[in-house]
């Protein structure tokens, strides 16, 4: 687990860069409210503490990296009490949740959808400390994401190199894809993780954008696949969260088809459904497949399936 | 590319005594030779208390069934028979005999005089059965009887020194030192299960006994080296042969059925030295070892000689040691009374401290999926266990699982998976009896 919190620290630093110290503050509320309900929890229902394993932190940093830079500081508390409480213990504590406590908290935080939605133009100044940030010091909900652009069917105009690096609004953790490549690199290499899942899922979203793009006629339905790859939250997703072994299944050719239905998801919402982004709900609902997929596909026993062997016989 | 198999664990090998030679243990007051060493009919006793045994008389043997001779490893008086508790939960008749010193070796045994081509497999069968021979490598089936299950059905002998568990060295100390008894004892299992060609299967961190073998073969084409990748469990049949030719057992199937037979190593310089000596197998090399053990060493120990008593030689435990293991520590037993005597399948005495207490808990992360070598679910079947469905397990193919251990030592949770799958086949097992 401190695999991957050190993964996910690239992408911290640069939201600092970008947004300022009031991402630090947000991620570091989070965090402390993860572990301390988690430590809260287990304390009140008695059971083993185990809220200094760093799972709590892992899902601190991704409720703050899925939210602005302008959220009042009790809303990472409340997504944190959300996640470990509700998602998390209720359920059984650590690998018995059956969705990712992170996601499912983004998810109930969109209920604050003003709030959720509020982003900012990289580099404006906003105060690290105070409570709220008030729309009018601030020129916060004029600015779309350029996923929302793209979903009214036209590119926007930034470019898709300051995509990639990650000079755009959005949330904290998602806007650079090149800082989220470097935690799957790191991940890959100290084998946390299978490139499985990302890939597939990535691919996926790849495949099904890019075909839309050249049916509907688009002009360069390649450039309109990058801008959908590059935009939102789909790298975080894909890296962080469609990974996590408690709802992730087990075999190699589970993670591909949970891969796939993850961008096939993700696409359909996007490109379909009335929000802009759709890789949460996407990577959700694939969760509650995990255990007909574990099921589906099952490795073939050493030496082939017993039943099978016993009729021949 | 190395042979290798699906699955498996690299492991902290733990090889200490890889570089200490094998002694011989001072010959120890008492021995007690318990009546089953071996997968069968238990021995019944040949001799009666106050009687005067000889080394290499024998003591014990069950002429009517599946069964091997045990014979006496000290020369001494037979002071009393008693029935002990082994660790399966089973009582046996042990032969408690105190040593007079005087080594005195029985006059029945003589060297093999006849040469080899002009013995037949039956009478090498019957030879290799009277010198009490049984697989060594743990599992102590009766020798003979493999070789003729495996006349006409197999076609080639694999002699396993793959030695795949962390701590033991014996095998690959055998080798060094021993090579022509190998390289001999498996000329003498050829003859006798009528097979052209043997492969000595070694593991690629023991390459100096591979080239020390590879230099006493005389002919290669008859008898040939293989060198495996280094993985735990190589040393498993299953997978020895699927690495060797991809062919993969059924399960209930045996290595004849596909070709094969397997021999350990030590079984085959026992079997050489019986020929050559007449000395049926009254000793065993154990590797004597563990983080408690004061000085670990390899050790030749006369059957039935307490852990005690080779305790005493390696110069005692230290404080911290927790529990005492016979066999590696991913398949071995603990044991719980020093009493406990070495046998033919023991083949290694392991002193470890405690392991550091923590709340198991499965992360679903899937290592123990990829450890498998049975391409099983262990994480899955450790939670049905758990909660007793057993039918669950059953569906999952619990039976298949030859509780290797790689999952439970992958597994960075802790979760005892292979203890729960334990109590689950058992579980089953009993089930299925009580149908019959």
């Amino acid at each position: 687990m401190t695999d991957v919190v050190i993964a996910l620290c690239p992408a911290l630093f640069w939201s600092i860069y970008v947004f300022g110290w009031r991402s630090l503050t947000l991620t570091i509320l989070a965090v402390g409210s993860a572990v301390g309900f988690e430590y809260l929890f287990q304390y009140i229902t008695k059971r083993t503490i185990t809220a200094g394993d760093m799972s709590a932190v892992v899902t601190g940093m991704l409720i703050a990296f899925n939210m602005p830079v302008t959220a009042p500081l009790w809303l990472p508390v409340i997504g944190s009490a959300f996640a470990i409480i509700i998602v998390k213990q209720l359920f059984g504590g650590i690998g018995k949740n059956i969705v990712n406590p992170a996601l499912a908290a983004r998810v109930f935080l969109l209920s604050w959808s003003n709030i959720m939605m509020a982003f900012v133009q990289p580099m404006t100044s906003i105060s690290p400390i105070s409570v709220t940030v008030s729309s009018e010091t601030i020129d916060v909900i004029s600015t779309a994401t350029p996923l929302a652009t793209l979903k009214t069917g036209m590119l926007d105009q930034s470019l898709l190199l300051e995509k990639f690096y990650g000079f755009i609004p959005g949330c904290i953790g998602e806007i650079s894809v090149l800082m989220l490549l470097l935690g799957f690199i790191y991940l890959l290499i100290r084998k946390v993780i299978t490139p499985h899942i990302t890939m597939s899922f990535i691919l996926t979203l790849a495949g099904f954008t890019f075909l839309y793009g050249y049916l509907t006629g688009n002009a360069s339905p390649f450039e309109y696949m990058l801008h959908h790859l590059l935009s939102g939250g789909l790298f975080l997703g894909a890296i962080f969260m469609a990974t996590d072994y408690t709802t992730s299944p087990f075999s190699p050719s589970g993670k591909i088809i949970f891969g796939i239905g993850c961008g096939l998801l993700t696409a359909l919402i996007r490109i379909f459904g009335g929000y802009p982004e759709g890789v949460s709900f996407a990577i959700l609902i694939m969760n509650s497949f995990i255990w007909y997929l574990d099921k589906w596909t099952r490795p073939r026993v050493f030496g082939g399936n017993p039943e099978k062997a016993e009729k021949k016989g | 590319m190395r042979r290798t198999f699906l699955g498996g664990v690299h492991m902290n090998e733990h090889k200490n005594t890889a570089k200490s030679p094998i002694e011989t243990i001072t010959p120890p007051e008492y021995v007690a030779i318990p009546m089953q060493q071996h997968i069968g009919a238990p021995c019944k006793p040949l001799v009666n208390i106050g009687d005067t045994v000889l080394i290499g008389q024998k003591i014990g043997d069950n002429p009517t069934a599946l069964s091997c001779p045990i014979h006496s490893s000290i020369s001494g008086t037979v002071e009393r028979m008693e029935k002990r508790l082994t660790t399966n939960g089973s009582f046996v008749e042990y032969i408690v005999i105190k040593n007079d010193y005087k080594g005195a070796v029985s006059s029945e045994l003589a060297p093999h005089t006849i040469l080899l081509g002009d013995t037949s497999s039956e009478k090498i069968i019957q030879k290799v059965r009277e010198a009490g021979v049984v697989g060594m490598g743990g599992a102590s089936f009766p020798t003979y009887a493999k070789i003729q299950s495996a006349i006409g059905k197999a076609s080639v002998i694999i002699i396993n020194c793959a030695e795949c568990e962390p701590y033991l060295t014996i095998n690959h100390r055998l080798m060094l030192e021993h090579p022509e008894e190998i390289i001999n004892g498996t000329k003498i299992l050829m003859r006798a299960a009528k097979i052209k060609k043997a492969i000595i299967a070694i593991e690629d961190n023991k390459l100096d006994a591979a080239e020390k073998i590879a230099d006493n073969i005389t002919d290669h084409s008859l008898i040939d080296v293989e060198v495996f990748k280094t993985k735990y469990p190589q040393g498993d049949e299953r997978q020895l042969i699927y690495a060797l030719s991809g062919i993969e057992l059924k399960q209930g199937q045996l290595p004849a059925d596909v070709g094969f037979v397997i021999f350990n190593a030590e079984s085959c310089a026992v079997i050489y030295n019986a020929f050559t000596t007449g000395m049926p197998l009254v000793s065993k090399l154990i590797t004597v070892d563990g983080e408690c053990m004061k000085s670990p060493k390899n050790l030749s120990v006369p059957i039935g000689i307490s852990f005690k008593d080779i305790i005493d030689f390696c110069g005692g435990l230290t404080h911290n040691c927790d529990r005492i293991i016979t066999g590696g520590p991913m398949m071995g037993v603990a044991q719980w009374d020093l009493n406990s005597v070495a046998i033919k399948a023991t083949g290694a005495i392991l002193a470890l401290p405690a392991l550091t207490e923590t709340e198991p808990h499965c992360i679903r992360c899937g290592r123990c999926v990829r450890a498998c070598q049975m391409h099983l679910l262990p994480a899955l079947l450790a939670q049905y266990a758990s909660i007793n469905d057993f039918d669950m397990c059953k569906e999952l193919n619990i039976m298949s699982c030859v509780e290797c251990g790689c999952c439970t030592y992958i597994c960075p949770g802790k979760v005892p998976i292979v203890q729960h799958i334990r109590n689950a086949k058992q579980e089953l097992r009993a089930r299925q009896a009580l149908k019959k």
